[in-house]
């Protein structure tokens, strides 16, 4: 910073910093004009003479008092400071050109350095100012013509009947007749880029449910960011169905859309992205339209992304976990910024949304916190892979899960079935998994042997155990839609509030699952 | 002109314009939008292709703005400045010399967009309301001005003289129409109601001819088909009507109970084809032979207020 205190050096900057940087043709006059660090320089070394001269030739009384009376012109000379001196470091290169060295930096010949908030704010501002150096600016003004020339303008025509004539819309609409996308017309209008200052996502979308010749190329959707899932997938057949109008598609609910590698394959390990969230929550750009028929012919393993198991009732808080970990994906780079603040503006939003209705959510989420810990048996069907479907109690409270058979039948020993007891701490996961007609399954699963893994691991006291998966089972359960939805809210608000090293176990290989997005297999696949 | 995007003598142009500041050019047959531009800061209040079929006007707050519908230009190339308020109707002259507009300042102006500014001729006709509704006489010298307290200035360019009507009071004018032929002038007001007078018959001054209660609710626009036999009614309930101009009987309600307000609407050259733009975010295209909706046009994010179309090969 000493530099700055060189008046002749600042001069010099700020004069180089102008002309390389001015864009308004003025830096000529500047460069024409006087170079004031110049100027001072001369004016500085004008002035040291006239002092030097101006002691000598005055025997100044200091000389006795000194008793150094053969003073040096030399040392008079270095002695006397001016108002005009440059630094003083710097006097050695006084004579020719001082303070070459500008320190400016050209950014075209490849300098970068980060740009500040107002040099970005400057730059928008230039390309305002661009923009409108094109349009044509008429102000009104009054007008300075003569009567005679108004009457010229303003002379009246006759008025003839118009001739008919033929419309080129009403060719044009025979000769169109079939629109096989008006189907998914109403998802027109999530076109990312029909847009002008809307924030925008990019996918690549693979047609997977098209026969092998029509997936070699992804088909490349821009859609607004707040476009849900089901939005994207309308948009995705509109957009397909007017490049290829002779291929026919299924109504936009018989799709869904999941998570696919660069070349197309389907990651099969994932349920399909959850239709009613916003696109712009995911970070994946490709995706692979599947049919759900075929789908859910497929054997399906309980994962999502962890917050949608979260329906609703924490919607706020679980954001701020997604903030932490779920949205690490690297080829996260499309979504236009960072999870965090995306995280904080959805919890923002969550707040602010529409009064009253975020007054009762919250009201919801709170009372189902508080609720969730008592005690609550309900009465569902556990599913069995070979059996029928027996009715069990199921019992969730703060510290546990039972599972009771509700025995009918006691002479029938092939519906009886174990009674379960799982510690809350054990098991990990709780989700819906499909709904059909009126019934609903949602699957618990569990660690049958997390306290031992866990309670070695702490005893270990390293995490030698954590690459090791520890076994995962579940139960699947049926029941009507509302209690199914009851109990998984439920389950997740205490398992939530626990937060036992079992869930964040089963978590992370998840999340670390859908990051890989291969060749990760839990055993509860099987 | 609308080439862009279909090769194949797609010249029909279809533009619309609404409440989500901008504007889209549509490929009318296939209702696919071929692009969209920026209207920034405002709503577009109305539109008007001008008579070359090279440029859309837009009205909106503070501004009249041209766009280049040859290119693929998003922003306006002619920006019309210097006005106060919200500019509610434009049109053109029909050699394009000059170009009209009403506005709530309470005036209706003639603008020159081409020449230099000291050949440049303007001229501001001031009432006593906001104007709502500007229409020139298809002999072009004369403008109609439809104001909120209801009177329509007949405004004589050339004289500056004006005479008014006043065909219902305390009843805003919405919109006026003269037919092609310049035999007939409708207006609507906010009442729903629909008035029509004869024009250019042996009496000097318009004579009332009809009086429809078109709407029960607000009326926002009217237009006579090319042919003059039609003349369609758009309204705050849902739906347009298109009025048989030989006995004034409805010859068809064009209705979609979701659309809301109908704000504008035009019809094809041939007089069969009517594009209503509405609330909804749609445009819509309706046969008014069969009164069947033969196509939607999707895309904008909020409500259509203005479409202007342009039913020729240019």
């Amino acid at each position: 910073m000493a530099t700055y205190d060189n008046k002749i050096w600042l001069l010099k900057n700020i004069r180089d910093a102008f002309i390389a940087t001015d864009d308004t043709g003025l830096c000529e006059i500047v460069m024409a004009g006087e170079d004031f660090s110049k100027v001072f320089q001369n004016k500085a070394i004008e002035e040291k003479k006239r002092i030097r001269e101006g002691r000598l030739m005055q025997p100044g009384p200091s000389k006795g008092k000194d008793g150094m009376g053969d003073i040096s012109e030399e040392e008079i000379g270095r002695e006397i400071v001016t108002q005009f001196d440059p630094y003083p470091d710097m006097d050695d290169s006084e004579d020719d050109d001082p303070l070459c060295g500008s320190y400016v930096r050209y950014e075209d010949l490849g300098g970068y350095r980060p740009r500040s908030n107002t040099a970005q704010w400057l730059d928008k501002k230039e390309q305002a100012l661009k923009k409108a150096a094109k349009i044509k600016v008429i102000k009104w003004e009054d007008s300075s013509l003569t009567a005679d020339q108004l009457n010229e303008m303003f002379g009246k025509f006759e008025v003839k009947k118009p001739e008919k004539q033929k419309s080129l819309l009403a060719e044009q609409l025979q000769n169109c007749p079939n629109l096989p996308y008006r189907q998914y017309l109403e998802y027109a209008k999530f076109d990312g880029t029909a847009q002008l200052g809307l924030p925008t996502k990019s996918f690549k979308i693979f047609m997977t449910m098209l026969p092998e010749k029509h997936q070699t190329y992804p088909l490349v959707v821009c859609v607004i960011a707040s476009a849900k899932i089901k939005d994207l997938i309308g948009f995705t057949c509109y957009k397909y169905s007017i490049e290829h109008p002779d291929i026919s598609l299924e109504s936009v609910h018989d799709y869904g859309l999941c998570i696919a590698e660069d070349d197309g394959e389907v990651d099969w390990a994932f349920p399909c992205l959850d239709a009613n969230e916003p696109c712009s929550k995911f970070g994946f750009t490709c995706l692979g339209l599947v049919e759900l028929k075929s789908k859910s012919a497929m054997a399906q393993p309980p994962s999502s992304i962890p917050e949608d198991g979260m329906s609703g009732a924490f919607h706020v808080f679980s954001k701020v976990t997604d903030s932490g970990q779920s949205h690490q994906n690297p080829s996260r780079h499309n979504t236009g910024g960072s999870s965090t603040s995306e995280a904080v503006l959805s919890a923002l939003k969550a707040l602010n949304e529409g009064g009253g209705d975020a007054d009762t959510g919250r009201m919801q989420s709170h009372i189902l916190a508080t609720e969730a810990p008592q005690y609550k048996a309900y009465k569902v069907y556990l599913q069995r892979k070979v059996r029928s479907n027996t009715c069990v109690q199921l019992g969730v409270s703060l510290y546990r899960i039972e599972i009771e058979p509700l025995v009918t039948n006691k002479h029938a020993f092939w519906s009886r079935s174990k009674y379960f007891l799982h510690s809350i701490d054990s098991v990990a996961w709780c989700q819906i998994l499909e709904t059909r007609g009126n019934r609903t399954t949602f699957r618990i699963v569990y660690s049958p042997n997390a306290n031992a893994v866990y309670n070695e691991r702490n005893n270990a006291g390293n995490s030698t155990m954590y690459h090791q998966n520890p076994t995962f089972k579940l139960h699947d359960f049926e029941c009507d839609h509302d209690m199914a939805k009851e109990i998984v809210e439920k389950v997740n608000t205490i398992l939530d509030l626990r937060n036992s090293p079992c869930r964040r176990e089963y978590k992370t290989a998840k999340e670390k699952k859908l990051q890989t997005r291969r060749s990760f297999h839990t055993k509860h696949l099987s | 002109m609308s080439g862009d995007g279909s090769g194949s003598g797609s010249a029909v142009a279809l533009v619309t314009g609404g409440y989500d500041h901008t504007i889209k050019l549509w490929q009318a047959h296939s209702g696919v939008c071929l692009r969209t531009m920026q209207h920034p800061d405002s709503q577009v209040n109305g539109l008007e292709i001008s008579p070359t079929g090279q440029m859309v006007a837009a009205c909106g707050y503070q501004h009249i703005r041209m766009y280049d519908l040859a290119s693929a230009n998003p922003d306006p190339v002619v920006n019309f400045e210097g006005i106060t308020k919200n500019v509610s109707r434009v049109g053109f002259q029909k050699n394009d010399q000059w170009m009209y507009t009403g506005g709530e300042d309470w005036t209706a102006r003639i603008w020159d967009p081409r020449a230099a500014p000291q050949f440049r001729c303007t001229k501001i006709f001031q009432v006593q309301a906001p104007v709502n509704a500007v229409m020139l006489h298809p002999d072009q010298s004369q403008i109609m001005v439809g104001d909120q307290s209801g009177i329509i200035h007949m405004w004589d360019l050339s004289t500056d003289q004006n005479e008014q009507l006043i065909p219902e009071a305390e009843a805003s004018i919405q919109d006026i129409a003269i037919d092609p032929e310049g035999k007939m002038m409708a207006a609507v007001n906010n009442k729903g109601n629909c008035y029509v007078w004869s024009l250019g018959g042996s009496a000097p001054h318009p004579v009332p001819l009809k009086h429809i209660v078109a709407h029960s609710k607000y009326a926002l626009r009217c237009k006579f088909s090319l042919d003059s036999t039609m003349l369609v009614t758009t309204s705050g309930d849902c739906s347009a009507k298109v009025w048989r101009t030989s006995d004034w009987t409805l010859l068809r309600e064009l209705r979609n109970d979701t659309q809301r307000w109908v704000w504008d609407a035009a019809f094809s050259i041939d007089s069969r084809y009517l594009f209503t733009g509405s609330s909804d975010s749609y445009a819509r295209l309706w046969d008014v032979e069969k009164g069947t909706l033969e196509r939607e046009y999707c895309g904008h994010q909020k409500a259509i207020t203005a479409l202007a179309f342009r039913d020729q090969a240019v």
